[in-house]
């Protein structure tokens, strides 16, 4: 065991160079954990994302990936360790608040407002725009803070009266969410229940749904699950095309190595909740705890 | 889309001026008025129930509050009627905030019993704080303050207001919390206080409705709130469509002239309120109009914008 | 007062909350049993109660069913003054009258009248279920529609007593248990140690001592719900169906694709929950009285034991019915009975904040 973790500190460098160490730090897992009852679905778990990278994480079903997603979005908080993103600790700030901060995300299991319409769903999230700033806090250290962005809001006053900014900023909501439904290919289904769209639809829309509310760190789930591999195909070019265009932060988890190993630069691999591999992709496959992982244990198979 | 809510806001109107001024009978201007009632309180649970959907059975309290608040303040303290129907929206408000920061935690079933209880102990507390509300023999010497007018002035604005409401950011933030809780905390709302927000709008609908109704049968009893009352709420929403507004008023009108229509078989009538109800959930279960609204059934508007 | 009049009071409202909370425990588990296998709560649950209630009255004390100027059937132990009953024993015949011909005569007792009270009681609930909910389960997954559907058959129940049978109050006949207390007479009279103060019509005590009484309707009922309850835990854990049953409270969809006669193992169900309900009416029209309204009244109770139980849970609707039994007469022996139901809603709200799930409930938790 302790064999183990000496090896993943001796590789922490190896993975620095990988990234583009120019640019800032984004996110910052620190050595977090969780524990479900008696179950540690995440142990010990730290690495850091740079702005502008395109990240996977990678690992067999039961690995603790989407446990990991949970606590960067706070839907859990994580038994012990921080989570730091821009320079501030959002371990225990609410889903929505890190949210607002910046942080979009895709689900495993597709989370649309199903009887809503698929330019419904876009809107819902465009219309949650948030401009964060930095703020001086009490303490003297700069902290970032969330207010609406005023191009997308209006009042309660102007809802329940459809006067002021209600039309124009209405009209803006909607033209941008169309633009987006147009970016993932959906516009022709924009008035189709999102319920009722095909599975790959889906989970496009999704994607559309968090790019909508202009994000700076894209958590993507599990992206190509249930696809065939032409969507997949579709799917790489799609993640790529909006990390390129947005110049967007993205990390996506899979447990298909090859979607991984084709788009992200930066990979980190997970078994039983721990971080056993980080790097390139050509590192990884070459890794030979991450081959045990994926391919059980060598003298089993021979 | 400026077009279409215009729109919809001058046929609110024409409605409204419609049902004050068309040339009716006594008896049907009474029916008009009950109309007018118990659409504004179907449209609060509405918007809680359909368009959030958390599910309750105590929503009679509400209007027993704004009932009994504008009964006491215009009988004990001489007010004059107009702020005192708007003040009993406002204690149910604040009512529904104090019990509603706790509660709302719940979800699903668990609110609806919740509500249940909540609602039938408001009754009980009416029911047993003799010195200030008469207990359970109710409070008579109500002025017949809801006339025709204030009854559909009433439904208008606060009807026109419910449909801007839902056709802005608030309606599908509602809705977005009501379809999945949690992604719509992940698209940064804040759930709860979405939440509150409706329970909050669904409580002020609700007390202005408790308080016309007070005015209009001049004599208010707890037990006139009870939980059948509530159940009534619900399934008029439920019979119009969840998530379909115009679904509810017209559910609504046409639970109110079932029921007026029975009136002469009164030992029937809930017999019948009764096997309607269960034969709508048989029969056609997502309601009226099913969670869409009524123009989404016209040609011109049914796809566009 | 002094503080042994005081323990006497206390420990007397004990048993009685004890006995009024089997009785609870009868209804809530049955509406438990219903929760736990379709997941929805079952409104129409009091109607069971009412229905046993007057089925078991109607053979005690006699009514006349007359529909549309017909007399359909006529039950007339006493074709006179059918509101007053001897006190001692119960009539001996119930006279089958139909369309004007005699058909039988059955000798009329509390056996009689409450096994056909449960039979029809349960009866009614398979009905119900078939008639209303299926053709919904059938169509939705949505539970809130069996409720509402629920909610509606609660309220035809309710109606339809109240036309037939008219809205008044009306109680069993105070000799309805005479046989069964005679049999708990000649056991405390064998026994010796318990004194008895029996024979009087209006109440058949059992005198503990220091003052301490206990009606032996109290004890009646806490036996009846204990062996009925025992007797519902038996079939579920000794059974074919009741394993069935079991597995599908876990899941229902699954039981059926292991080749469960789901439909069957639903009317099943029913008709234990409605069988309960009937005993819980027949105790708790005699202990008050019986009105259409009772079922109402009473289901909201089940449910707030269910609730403290935890929804779905069977030892957690007993617990809570005994928890909310103990709670309505500690409240009524020392604060006030007017503040009965207010202390049952508030404790339903407090264990709703504090603990959503009861005492043995199930912690739902949604995968992300």
């Amino acid at each position: 065991m302790s064999d183990l973790l000496q090896k993943d500190a001796s590789k922490e460098p190896v993975s620095k160079e990988v990234t583009t160490e120019n640019t800032r730090v984004l996110l910052e897992l620190d050595d977090i954990s969780m524990f479900f009852g008696g179950v540690q679905a995440v142990r010990d778990m730290s690495f850091t994302i740079r702005e502008g990278e395109l990240a996977g994480i990678i690992g067999p079903n039961g690995a603790g990936k989407t446990t990991i997603f949970n606590m960067i979005s706070s839907v859990y908080n994580p038994s012990s360790g921080s989570i730091w993103f821009r320079e501030q600790d959002i371990t225990l700030l609410r889903a929505y608040q890190v949210n607002r901060l910046g942080i979009a995300r895709t689900f495993q299991n597709l989370r649309l407002f199903g009887r809503l319409s698929a330019l419904d769903n876009v809107m819902t999230a465009t219309q949650n725009r948030y401009r964060y700033s930095f703020r001086e806090n009490l303490r003297g250290h700069l902290s970032p803070c969330y207010r609406p962005d005023p191009k997308f809001h209006y009042s309660f006053l102007e809802s329940l009266l459809h006067l002021g900014r209600w039309s124009k900023t209405e009209q803006q909501i909607r033209t941008l969410s169309m633009e987006l439904l147009d970016r993932v290919g959906l516009a022709s289904r924009a008035h189709q229940p999102a319920g009722t769209l095909p599975y790959g639809m889906q989970r496009r829309l999704e994607i559309a749904r968090a790019l909508a509310l202009d994000p700076k760190l894209l958590l993507l789930d599990e992206p190509a699950a249930g696809m065939n591999p032409e969507e997949v195909f579709a799917l790489n070019d799609l993640i790529t095309g909006i990390h390129c265009e947005f110049k967007l932060t993205t990390l996506v988890i899979e447990h298909h190595m090859d979607v991984i190993m084709e788009i992200c630069p930066h990979i980190v691999c997970m078994n039983f909740g721990a971080k056993i591999a980080e790097g390139s992709p050509e590192e990884i496959q070459n890794d030979s705890e991450v081959l045990s992982a994926y391919l059980g244990d060598e003298e089993a198979i021979g | 889309m400026m077009k279409k809510s215009l729109l919809g806001n001058a046929a609110f109107a024409v409605v409204g001026l419609t049902l004050a001024l068309w040339p009716l009978s006594g008896y049907e201007e009474g029916i008009v008025v009950l109309l007018c009632i118990n659409c504004i309180a179907a449209m609060g649970v509405s918007l809680l129930t359909g368009f959030t959907g958390i599910f309750t059975l105590g929503h009679a309290a509400y209007m027993a509050l704004g009932a009994y608040t504008a009964a006491i303040m215009t009988v004990r303290y001489g007010v004059h009627y107009l702020p005192a129907i708007v003040a009993g929206g406002i204690i149910a408000v604040l009512v529904a905030w104090l019990i509603g920061v706790p509660t709302l935690r719940l979800t699903g079933d668990y609110y609806a019993i919740a509500s249940i209880g909540l609602g039938e102990a408001i009754r009980l507390i009416l029911e047993n704080w003799q010195s200030f509300t008469r207990g359970a023999r109710g409070f008579p010497g109500i002025d017949s303050y809801t006339t025709r007018w204030t009854a559909v002035l009433f439904f208008t604005v606060l009807g026109a207001g419910m449909f801007n409401l839902i056709g802005s950011r608030l309606g599908r933030e509602l809705k977005a919390s009501r379809d999945d809780r949690i992604a719509a905390s992940l698209m940064g709302f804040n759930t709860t206080a979405s939440r509150m927000k409706a329970l909050l709008i669904s409580a002020f609908y609700c007390g202005i409705s408790g308080a016309l109704l007070g005015g209009y049968m001049n004599f208010i009893q707890p037990s006139m709130f009870d939980m059948m009352k509530s159940t009534e709420l619900t399934a008029v929403v439920v019979f119009g469509g969840l998530g379909s507004m115009s679904g509810t008023l017209i559910g609504s009108a046409i639970i109110t002239s079932v029921m007026e229509y029975f009136r002469d078989i009164s030992q029937y009538r809930m017999l019948i309120y009764g096997a309607l109800l269960v034969s709508i959930m048989v029969l056609r279960p997502e309601g009226v109009l099913g969670n869409r609204e009524i123009w989404s059934f016209l040609p011109r508007f049914g796809r566009r914008d | 007062m002094g503080s042994g009049m005081q323990l006497a009071t206390l420990f007397q409202q004990i048993i009685n909350g004890l006995s009024l909370g089997s009785v609870y425990a009868l209804i809530a588990v049955g509406y438990s049993l219903v929760y736990s296998i379709l997941s929805f709560s079952n409104f129409a649950h009091g109607g069971f109660l009412v229905v046993g209630g007057y089925i078991c009255y109607g053979m005690l004390a006699g009514f006349d069913l007359v529909l549309g100027g017909q007399h359909i059937i006529g039950l007339q132990p006493f074709p006179s003054a059918a509101a007053s009953f001897p006190s001692t024993s119960v009539p001996v015949s119930l006279d089958f009258i139909v369309w004007g011909q005699h058909l039988f005569s059955i000798p009329s007792s509390i056996w009689i009248g409450g096994i056909c009270a449960l039979i029809g009681a349960g009866l009614i609930a398979i009905l119900t279920e078939r008639l209303a909910y299926k053709p919904i389960r059938e169509r939705t997954s949505t539970t809130l529609y069996l409720l509402i559907a629920s909610m509606g058959v609660s309220i035809v129940i309710e109606n339809i007593f109240v036309i037939v049978v008219g809205g008044r109050f009306r109680a069993l006949p105070s000799g309805t248990f005479d046989d069964i207390f005679d049999i708990f007479e000649r056991i405390s009279r064998f026994c010796g140690t318990i004194e008895s103060t029996g024979g009087n019509a209006s109440a058949h005590l059992i005198n503990l001592g220091a003052g301490v009484t206990v009606s032996m309707f109290d004890i009646l009922s806490l036996i009846v719900a204990v062996l009925f309850l025992g007797g519902l835990q038996l079939f579920l854990t000794r059974t074919r169906w009741g394993l069935a049953i079991r597995a599908a409270a876990c899941d229902l969809n699954t039981a059926g694709l292991m080749g469960v006669n789901v439909a069957r193992l639903i009317s099943i169900v029913f008709f234990v929950a409605g069988l309960l309900a009937a005993i819980g009416g027949i105790f708790l029209s005699f202990r008050y009285t019986l009105y259409p309204q009772l079922g109402g009244t009473i289901t909201t109770k089940a449910f707030v034991a269910a609730v403290i139980g935890g929804l779905g849970s069977l030892p957690g609707a007993v617990v809570g019915s005994l928890i909310l039994g103990l709670a309505e007469m500690l409240t009524a022996g020392f604060i006030s009975s007017q503040m009965r139901d207010l202390v049952v809603f508030s404790m339903l709200v407090i264990m709703l904040l504090i603990k959503p799930a009861g005492f043995f409930g199930r912690q739902i938790s949604d995968k992300i």
